[in-house]
């Protein structure tokens, strides 16, 4: 059993310490599987269905191979701290057998995983068969295939067909829009504008992807302050403060970090037209009852017509375990349990979010709703965040920048520069 | 008869009358919890280490970073300001609070013990479900519970936590809410401990109200309030869980506070060197306040 001693920050001081311990062995010959996971894919889910789901297949697994012992290992609930925490234990060779790695950190581990590909083959997987996007996530400079990409999910403009008819193309249609929709009492557009991830996935990086932008070059290095990157990063920022400026949008969406914190509002009945993630639709339909009826989902509006971009996001599994009977008993657990057609339906009807393989959209295991066909279609061209080590503080900063605009502090040109300033000032 | 007793105890040994091995275990404790994570805390902040890799070099680069960078004053103020705020108005309500259930004890009042334990339930309540309880209060939609009020009164709703200079206000309110039962009760034993014939005495010998609270009962108290604010200083130069779950340090940086920001840098952009020099700015301060304090409270227990 692998223990780590959690770094702990605090009364301005840091213990940061890590600590090692041994493989637990359980009898000669046995395999000992360490399954790093986290809460919520794992028995200890605070879901009774998707607890009972993997429980289930965990007992299929054991019955399948009495030889393998599985120490699972449950992850931090914060995923920034859990995955700094396993790439440190993964520098210094103390990784565990199989791991969950958030989607884009994923390529900052492909240095210590185990290429995959002749256990797809064994097990009849066709990479083609995942979606563009999750292909770019698990494969290696190197073609080979380091991944099992599991559920997806991908931001959308929610709309209340009751109020809006027709929903906006572009950010100038949804300011006319919302406009005259505040006129019959409902909140204008609403996005989160705070210091959240969901500020960066949601609202800033498809604006500035649709516009080819990038938030770093071919090395890594933070470039969305520069050149054409900078003219497009503030034409973002320039585009929500028209928002704010001009009434559409409520000041107040600078407090909303997450698509998760418009949940109140859209449960109060307010909103009409939001940008948010699609796992929300369960939300609303617990919520809304039947007005649910009323809502559809359209792709982000942008600056300009005819432009597209969203973001994907998800989480993969790799394996660190350099013993075959080791990596083909993780690949069959996570297969089993995430990946294959079956398990991946099961998982997803009850878990929730969106396969990320095309055929598992066709299985017979998939229940599905009636948005899946359209969510699977804005997956094809659907964006990850950029595997860049600078990431975190990119996206830091320029949460902070947005915010800033929104609540009035600083103009989209100061904004913008501090941010840039900040990230290159090491 | 004393000589021959000393004799003997030293003829015992040295270790009998030594407080080494009493301290010792204490000792020994104390470095590898506290001294050592100090030590790295100070050994980071002069390396340009990030959670992400593990080779670092040595360097002052991070605190030359910290100082050069458009927010660090802006940190320090709205620090300043958070921590000044909650510190006065946490004492002024708790000795105001510790009064009045003094009083009503002494005039056997009943429902005292259910006003304590009222208040102390504040402070019982972890930092983040308090972040999360005022956020709702805050809400900025009608459906807020203030902004409900606000209506009330025909009133625009109240941009909380999206307007800095108000979100400012509204984390150091919160914060006050959340501290002022600490000094209450601290406050509350001190008033206990008074004797009871010299504040009768100076009510014999006519003093006011006002003069018996500022001539007679502040300066007994002094060194509980003393005590009381170098505690209460230092835990809200530390605060960052409510911050967080509040206003997760915005708008901006409005609501960055010293500690969010170390929170910040270290497990949100990985950055340990930076996170780890901001650590020592607020390490300098904490211990430059606990020495003026105990300079001052030296110098009363002196006289």
């Amino acid at each position: 059993m692998k223990k780590t001693v959690i770094g702990t920050i605090g009364g301005g001081a840091l213990l940061f310490l890590a600590a090692c311990g041994g493989n637990g062995t359980s009898g000669e010959g046995d395999v000992d599987l360490d399954w790093l996971t986290t809460p919520s894919y794992s028995p200890q889910a605070t879901n009774e269905e998707e607890a009972d789901y993997i429980s289930g297949k965990i007992a299929e697994f054991e019955e399948e191979f009495p030889d393998v012992n599985i120490n699972m290992d449950l992850q931090s609930t914060d995923i920034d701290e859990a995955m700094s925490r396993l790439l440190e234990q993964a520098n210094t060779g103390r990784a565990p057998d199989v791991a969950a790695i958030d989607g884009f950190y994923f390529q900052r581990f492909i240095d210590y995983l185990q290429p995959l590909d002749e256990l797809f083959e064994e097990y009849d997987m066709d990479i083609d068969d995942f979606l563009p996007f999750a292909q770019d996530v698990i494969k290696g400079e190197d073609g080979q295939i380091y991944g099992l990409y599991m559920n997806t999910d991908t931001r959308v403009l929610f709309y209340n067909t009751e109020v809006v008819e027709e929903p906006p193309a572009t950010w100038d249609e949804a300011i006319e829009l919302s406009l005259d929709i505040q006129e019959d009492g409902y909140s204008g557009l609403l996005f989160p504008g705070g210091r959240g991830e969901g500020t960066a996935v949601t609202t800033l990086w498809p604006l500035f992807w649709a516009q080819g932008g990038e938030l770093v070059d071919e090395d890594g290095n933070p470039s969305f302050g520069e050149g054409e990157n900078r003219e497009k990063m503030l034409n973002v920022l320039s585009q929500i403060d028209t928002a704010v400026q001009s009434g559409a949008t409520p000041q107040r969406v600078s407090s909303y970090g997450g698509e998760n914190d418009l949940n109140e509002e859209i449960a109060g009945g307010s909103a009409a037209m939001f940008l948010g993630g699609n796992w929300q639709l369960s939300f609303m339909r617990e919520t809304l009852g039947e007005d649910f009826e009323n809502w559809d989902v359209a792709p982000l509006p942008q600056i300009e017509e005819n432009q597209f971009a969203t973001s994907a996001g998800g989480w993969a599994w790799g394996i660190f375990a350099e013993e075959e009977d080791k990596q083909e008993a993780a690949f069959d657990l996570i297969t089993r349990l995430f990946i294959s057609e079956q398990g991946m339906s099961e998982w997803i009807n009850v878990h929730g979010g969106l396969p990320s393989r095309e055929s598992v959209y066709e299985s017979e295991y998939f229940e599905g709703d009636e948005f899946s066909d359209v969510f699977r279609e804005y997956l094809e061209d659907a964006n990850v965040r950029p595997a860049s080590p600078r990431y975190n503080e990119i996206s830091n900063q320029m949460q902070i920048a947005v915010s800033e605009v929104i609540s009035g502090s600083k103009t989209p040109e100061e904004a913008l520069d501090d941010a840039w300033s900040v990230v290159n000032e090491d | 008869m004393k000589t021959t007793q000393a004799g003997q105890k030293k003829k015992a040994g040295r270790w009998r009358d030594s407080p080494l091995p009493w301290l010792l275990p204490l000792g020994i404790i104390l470095t590898f919890v506290f001294l050592y994570p100090v030590f790295e805390i100070v050994r980071f902040s002069f390396t340009n280490a990030s959670l992400m890799d593990t080779d670092y070099e040595y360097t002052i680069g991070s605190f030359l970073r910290l100082v050069q960078l458009p927010g660090f004053y802006q940190m320090l103020t709205v620090t300043g300001i958070f921590v000044f705020a909650s510190v006065f108005f946490q004492l002024f309500f708790g000795f105001l609070i510790a009064l009045i259930i003094d009083r009503g004890q002494q005039l056997k009042m009943r429902g005292t013990v259910a006003v304590r334990t009222a208040v102390l339930t504040a402070w019982a309540i972890p930092g983040v479900i308090i972040g999360i309880i005022w956020r709702i209060m805050y809400n900025e939609t009608e459906s807020g519970i203030f902004n409900h009020f606000v209506s009330l009164f025909g009133m625009d709703t109240m941009p909380f936590l999206s307007d800095p200079q108000m979100a400012l206000f509204a984390v150091t309110l919160a914060n006050i809410w959340r501290g002022t039962a600490f000094s209450m009760i601290l406050l509350y034993a001190g008033i206990q401990t008074l004797p009871k014939d010299v504040m009768e005495a100076a009510k014999i010998d006519g003093a006011s109200a006002f003069q018996r609270l500022t001539k007679v009962m502040l300066p007994m108290l002094a060194p509980i309030i003393l005590i009381n604010l170098i505690i209460i200083s230092i835990d809200t130069f530390n605060t960052f869980d409510m911050v967080m779950a509040l206003t997760g340090g915005g708008p901006g940086q409005s609501t960055e506070v010293i500690a969010l920001s170390i929170y910040t840098s270290i497990f949100r952009e990985f950055n340990l060197g930076h996170g780890a020099a901001t650590a020592v700015v607020l390490l300098i301060i904490n211990v430059g306040m606990t020495l003026v304090y105990l300079k001052i409270l030296g110098k009363r227990e002196e006289r």
